[in-house]
């Protein structure tokens, strides 16, 4: 046994969400809560042909509606500057779909109206008298059919990878292959998309946004209104959920931008529900062929993955669907080829686990397959192939602790008494099955800026540009901060969502705790530098001044020599004459890093009972368990992993966004229709940590989370399916229709 | 290139007049106006007219109408049309005579929903179709002669019985299931007198005027519902909701039975369905095959092949020719301990 | 002529019938009064509809939080928009507008109703409880205090519904077994996925002998 849980000198304690007091109290304001005078209400008129050019529109009723302040369509738009490129070879600085720029449609529900009044009903009463006409053209919508008329886009991101021998899985012993389908999905966070803005004149702005991105959401605005950075503020201090739906500037922004400008009132912009199915993104749907041939002992000899999916027909949407096929295993030819039609509907974005949510979903079933196949446990198959090193380029990991991720959630969950056999297992009428996969997701740190200031009463303010779609990136700062410098929870406070604060990163891609946490905590060793700089000025600790003499604990300094010499932080800026210590911490990637591969692990465990007559599943039971680096805060870690569990059961067991192909229209765009799991849907959950700090990637030790949450959980519940029911299901959802 | 001109658009959110009389007479006057509706919980009226499928121009409160009393009458229990989902659900007299009912009301909607709609409302509620929804889309019953979307388009959860060309949208409600199982009455005001419809006869089959959910006229007023009390159906009687989740969806299929047992024989049954027609549906065959038969598997297999005899699918739900039979199957098992 | 709405629950004059007298003012539209009520109608859409938009409004009376409050609002507006737009109080969230996330959760007259779909007008004389009235001055309420203490929320965004959801589930008796409260609160959609820590907090609530509503 010995003494693992108490050899770390933190003392473990639990760390509510510094945020919790505001969010279960009604007090944390999202985007559209705030209050000012005149405020003026924007709502979205969309399109209702997918493709084709507006031939004439009518605004004449909505501008008469009672109430109403202005209507922006292409025609009557004051262009910003950013929409017109300045040198014709270069693209315009505003990306993507420029709102109302002309009267061309690229899918059903663009927006080709905004209408203002001076309330939300007026607004949205008057929104519905606007009348278009157009010109219609021919369009698809869906993959499938886009597989069979058109040619996938080209280009080097699109070519065909092959390590090794391109067809090797064929010649192989054992082998599977199977085609594989997974729909649309959509982020639907519960806070729906907001934009509210104030001008003051003609180039101040102030936007209260909806963004995983302070910073970048600053940089959109000022790019496409050449404005100066002081001229835009961008405020986000609670996002209600992203999930990857607001890492970028949407169109509805703008529109809300450009709107309030016109009518010169502060206007607030908020989508409908039906609208955050086509506004915001989407996770696009795909087909995917995987075929694996491995020897009789389970050696993967080969790997062959191709991916089809969507993008718009405006922007090339990419994502690394192939990606975990050729890094997850040791497998010396492995092939993949990504392809990606456009198709009329808007641009896709990275929703949670972006990539290699889709990709290991043929991935991991097919090992499962192949494990059935081999009559082999599925763990002890996936062992067989653990890669020591990166498979794409040979480099070591900073870390890899999946190896102890596997043992510590089989043991959880109790693997070992899993029958071998499928469709064996009965409790109360209902068939029972278990299941596992593999999750991967790169593990990344980026540039950050932190304000750091140790106030005269001890307290320690640290700011950045960041937001927080739900992590609780706060709490955790405030918790690295804690330990580093000794300071009790109630001294420490960390402010965001500020545009004009030191800039951070876009929480995304699971990278918010390394890339912010790394600096906090060499900002905390640079505060202790400056702490030791500055306690010269106090006698009791005469010539003794280098750092490295001194713990930080307790909110002071204590002299590591002779314990009973101690200063509190407040006594040691008193005595130099200081009322604060205040600097900026730069913090950026480990160049060691060259050097590495990192990634983070999880595994999941399910078990399903599946109804033997109405096809109903139900997920009895879910344990995951992650290599994440270092926990910072164990709770809200906790949280996180349950949270993207939860998330995988809807994309496993009911997330499907369907369109009519005839009108390229949504079917099911609203929350009674496009299923996500509800409470009588989720049992308890266990979230594991390996709980080992990488070394390299960043000071704290953590990797990233967010993303392996959910990723490879849709192949678990496939996998516990089959062992279930003897059917592999290999279409998302798995709904009852699929299993009877 | 085609040019399309595209149809004046309903108006979402509209206002409207509101008024909220206190006696059933002045109701039925403030009513009479050809764009009026009553408005009771809103659950799904509010719903609609946020979506301008509905633009009523005035809107007649009857939440103030006394009519939320739940009473036994003799052999009936006795339901009046504002009683509250919720209230109904767990209601002593409900959980003793017909807890069919209360299975019914609980698998539905959410415990805030049912804490607003009413008996009535329920009643009045209209499909979930999602072409029904999206103005952009055809469908007949929301804008007549406009063409049926779900027909050739996305019906995984549409009709399997009773459909007609113009339409093959379900009634989504899970209580009108088990009221049309257990023989309910639905009593309705009209100014003069008060008219009786047998449930099953008060919603209707799509034909040739979908824009019609039921037989229901304008100017009419739902007070309430009679229910007879049968002991034997109250000991033995079993709501089963199949749906995409857990809670908080509409059912793919759904299955009301009661049964009277007399030792092993089945002395009667009662059998409805939802999710597969334009109105609850009752298994009236399936009901007389196993009448006095054993309550074996082999017997609820073949009720369950008879009550699909004349089903049809559209595509996309197909599996509800094997999910319904499966279902009546599985709940006569479940209710018959086998 | 055109019928008159009987109106004989509240005092003030209907919709139609203010907004008429208003047009019937306007000089150059007096003889339209003596026009057929089809005519009149037609003719009344093209007055100046922003004028008369101002007669399209209802006295509500409503408690909220315990405080008093009279308003003049349009009948389609629904409670939750009048609880955030005119009275401020944006602790009552939309999720959907819909009646299908259960964001928009308020108490009205004690039971959890779903405040996107409820009217405003028809909330005349009831007494409403958001989350901004559940605490008892500093003093959080103790379903508060058990989802910061499990962790029952990421982003924040549903919580409010939740916790509403969650008192009203414990009062009306149905918070027994973990099975019962996830049953009983299906109707609060959470994206974040904090259900199984909101299951926590609500069972340890309801084992400490419920909660002050």
């Amino acid at each position: 046994m010995g003494n693992y849980f108490f050899d770390s000198a933190t003392v473990f304690e639990e760390l509510d969400r510094v945020d919790g007091k505001a969010k279960v109290t009604g007090q944390a304001k999202y985007s559209a809560e705030y209050e000012m005078p005149g405020l003026a209400y924007g709502v979205i008129v969309g399109a209702n042909i997918s493709k084709g050019t507006i031939a004439a529109i009518d605004i004449n009723a909505a501008e008469k509606a009672p109430g109403v302040l202005g209507v922006v369509t292409h025609l009557n738009i004051t262009k910003p500057a950013g929409y017109i490129a300045a040198d014709a070879t270069k693209p315009a600085a505003v990306r993507g779909l420029k709102v109302f720029d002309d009267n061309v449609i690229h899918f059903n529900g663009q927006p080709i109206a905004l209408v203002m009044a001076d309330s939300f009903e007026r607004a949205t009463h008057a929104a519905s008298l606007i009348k278009a006409q157009y010109n219609k053209e021919t369009f698809s919508t869906g993959l499938e059919q886009a597989m069979k008329d058109e040619k996938p886009l080209e280009g080097n991101q699109y070519k065909e990878s092959i390590r090794g021998e391109k067809d090797a899985w064929k010649n192989a012993a054992v082998k599977v292959e199977g085609t594989y389908t997974m729909p649309n999905q959509v982020h639907n966070p519960m806070e729906m998309h907001a934009t509210t803005v104030k001008w003051e004149g003609d180039d101040k702005v102030t936007v209260w946004e909806k963004t995983q991105g302070v910073k970048s959401t600053q940089r959109d605005i000022m790019q496409a209104f050449a404005l100066t950075e002081k001229n835009v503020q961008v405020n986000t201090l609670y996002v209600g959920g992203g999930f990857g739906a607001a890492l970028r500037t949407w169109p509805h922004a703008m529109a809300a931008l450009i709107g309030a400008k016109k009518i010169g009132k502060p206007l607030k912009v908020v989508l409908t529900r039906m609208q955050m199915f086509t506004l915001v993104g989407y996770r696009p749907e795909a087909i995917q062929k995987i075929a694996i041939g491995a020897d009789n002992d389970g050696k993967l000899i080969g790997m062959m993955h191709e991916a089809n999916a969507v993008t718009s027909n405006y922007e090339n949407f990419t994502e690394n669907i192939v990606k975990m096929t050729r890094a997850l295993y040791s497998c010396a030819n492995v092939t993949t080829k990504y392809n990606v039609y456009p198709v009329e509907l808007s641009t896709p974005t990275w929703m949670r686990g972006p990539g290699e949510a889709t990709g290991s979903f043929p991935l991991e079933c097919a090992l499962d397959e192949l494990s059935y196949q081999l009559k082999m446990d599925p763990i002890e198959l996936r062992l067989k192939n653990y890669a020591e090193t990166d498979p794409e380029n040979g480099k070591p990991y900073s870390s890899k602790f999946l190896k102890e991720a596997y043992q510590l959630g089989a043991d959880k969950f109790g693997w070992k008494d899993r029958h071998p056999i499928p469709n064996t297992m009965m409790e109360n009428g209902w068939k029972v099955g278990v299941g596992m996969s593999t999750g991967i997701f790169g593990a990344f740190r980026n540039e950050a800026k932190l304000g750091l200031k140790l106030m005269a009463d001890g307290t320690l303010i640290m700011q950045t540009a960041v937001s927080d779609s739900g992590p609780g990136t706060a709490t955790a700062m405030t918790k690295i901060a804690a330990d580093a410098m000794g300071l009790p929870y109630n001294k420490i406070k960390f402010e965001l969502g500020d545009s004009s604060l030191p800039p951070g990163p876009t929480q995304g891609g699971s990278s918010s705790t390394s890339t912010v946490g790394a600096a906090v905590s060499t900002g905390c060793v640079t505060l202790q530098k400056k702490l030791a700089e500055a306690a010269k000025s106090s006698p009791v600790f005469g010539h003794i001044v280098a750092v490295e003499n001194f713990l930080f604990q307790n909110g002071e300094m204590v002299l590591k020599t002779d314990p009973t010499k101690k200063l509190s932080y407040s006594e040691v800026l008193k005595n130099a004459g200081m009322t604060s210590i205040e600097f900026i911490e730069n913090s950026g990637r480990n160049p060691a890093m060259e050097k590495y591969s990192a990634y983070s692990y999880a595994v999941h465990f399910v078990k399903v009972l599946v109804h033997p007559l109405t096809g109903v599943v139900k997920i009895a039971k879910a344990v995951v368990a992650g290599d994440a680096g270092k926990i910072v805060s164990p709770k809200t870690a906790k949280s996180q992993m349950i949270g993207g569990v939860v998330g995988g059961i809807g994309g496993a067991l009911m997330e499907e966004s369907v369109i009519d192909e005839r009108y390229g229209r949504w079917i099911n765009n609203n929350f009674a229709d496009y299923h996500v799991p509800v409470h009588a849907d989720v049992p308890a959950i266990e979230a594991v940590f390996v709980d080992k700090p990488d070394p390299i990637l960043n000071p704290v030790g953590s990797k990233g989370m967010g993303e392996i949450a959910l990723i490879g959980f849709a192949a678990a519940v496939a996998n516990a399916v089959y062992h279930a029911t003897g059917k592999r299901i290999r279409e998302l959802p798995i709904t009852p229709d699929k299993l009877i | 290139m085609l040019l399309v001109k595209w149809l004046k658009k309903e108006a979402p959110v509209i206002n409207f007049d509101y008024v909220k009389p206190t006696t059933e007479q002045n109701a039925l006057t403030a009513c009479k106006d050809p764009l009026a509706q009553f408005i009771a919980g809103g659950t799904n009226l509010v719903d609609l007219m946020k979506r301008g499928v509905t633009n009523p121009e005035k809107l007649v409160d009857i939440t103030g109408l006394p009519m939320s009393n739940i009473e036994q009458k003799g052999d009936n229990i006795f339901i009046g049309s504002l009683a509250l989902n919720s209230v109904v659900a767990e209601h002593e007299l409900i959980k003793k005579h017909l807890p069919l009912l209360s299975q019914a009301l609980q698998a539905g909607a959410s415990p805030q929903i049912r804490n607003m709609a009413t008996v009535g409302g329920n009643m009045m509620q209209r499909t979930r179709c999602g072409y029904f929804y999206d103005l952009s889309m055809p469908c007949n019953k929301r804008t007549p002669n406009s063409g049926c979307g779900a027909k050739e388009g996305y019906n995984r959860m549409h009709a399997i019985f009773g459909a007609s060309d113009k339409c093959i949208a379900v009634h989504p409600s899970d209580m009108c299931v088990a009221l049309a199982a257990l023989d309910a009455t639905v009593l309705i005001a009209n100014g003069k007198l008060l008219r009786r419809v047998p449930f099953k006869d008060f919603h209707k089959l799509p034909g040739s005027n979908p824009e019609k959910d039921n037989n229901l006229l304008k100017g009419e007023l739902i007070t309430g519902v009679e229910v007879p009390i049968n002991a034997a159906f109250a000991q033995h009687s079993l709501y089963t909701k199949i749906r995409d989740r857990a809670s908080y969806a509409f059912a793919l299929v759904s299955v009301a039975a009661a049964l009277e047992m007399n030792g092993k024989t089945i002395k009667d049954i009662r059998l409805a369905m939802g999710g597969v027609a334009h109105k609850p549906w009752r298994l009236t065959t399936a009901e007389q095959f196993l009448k006095s038969k054993e309550a074996t598997p082999a017997n609820f297999k073949q009720a369950a092949m008879l009550a699909l005899k004349d089903a049809t699918s559209y595509g996309h739900n197909q599996f509800k020719l094997t999910l319904a039979p499966n279902t009546i199957v599985h709940t006569l098992h479940t209710l018959a301990g086998i | 002529m055109c019928q008159q709405p009987t109106n004989d629950a509240e005092k003030q004059p209907s919709l139609h019938h203010a907004r008429r007298n208003f047009l019937k003012q306007t000089s150059a539209l007096t003889a339209l009064a003596l026009a057929p009520s089809v005519v009149m109608k037609a003719a009344e859409k093209k007055l100046d509809e922003k004028a008369a938009g101002f007669f399209e409004q209802k006295t509500l009376n409503i408690e909220v939080n315990g405080k008093a409050h009279q308003l003049s609002v349009e009948p389609r507006a629904t409670l939750l928009d009048v609880l955030r737009e005119n009275l401020h109080l944006t602790g009552s969230k939309k999720g959907c507008d819909l009646g299908q996330c259960g964001a928009c959760t308020v108490h009205v007259d004690g039971k959890r109703v779903l405040s996107c779909l409820s009217l405003a007008v028809m909330q005349n004389g009831k007494k409403i409880t958001t989350i901004e009235g559940l605490q008892q001055g500093d003093q959080l309420h103790p379903m508060q205090e058990a989802f910061i203490k499990h962790d029952g929320f990421q982003c924040g965004y549903c919580t409010p519904g939740q916790i509403m959801s969650a008192v009203a589930c414990i009062s009306e008796g149905h918070a027994g077994t973990d099975n019962e409260i996830r049953e009983y609160m299906s109707g609060n959609i959470c994206r974040c996925g904090a259900y199984p820590n909101i299951v926590d907090a609500i069972s340890e609530v309801a084992k400490k002998g419920g909660s002050r509503d």
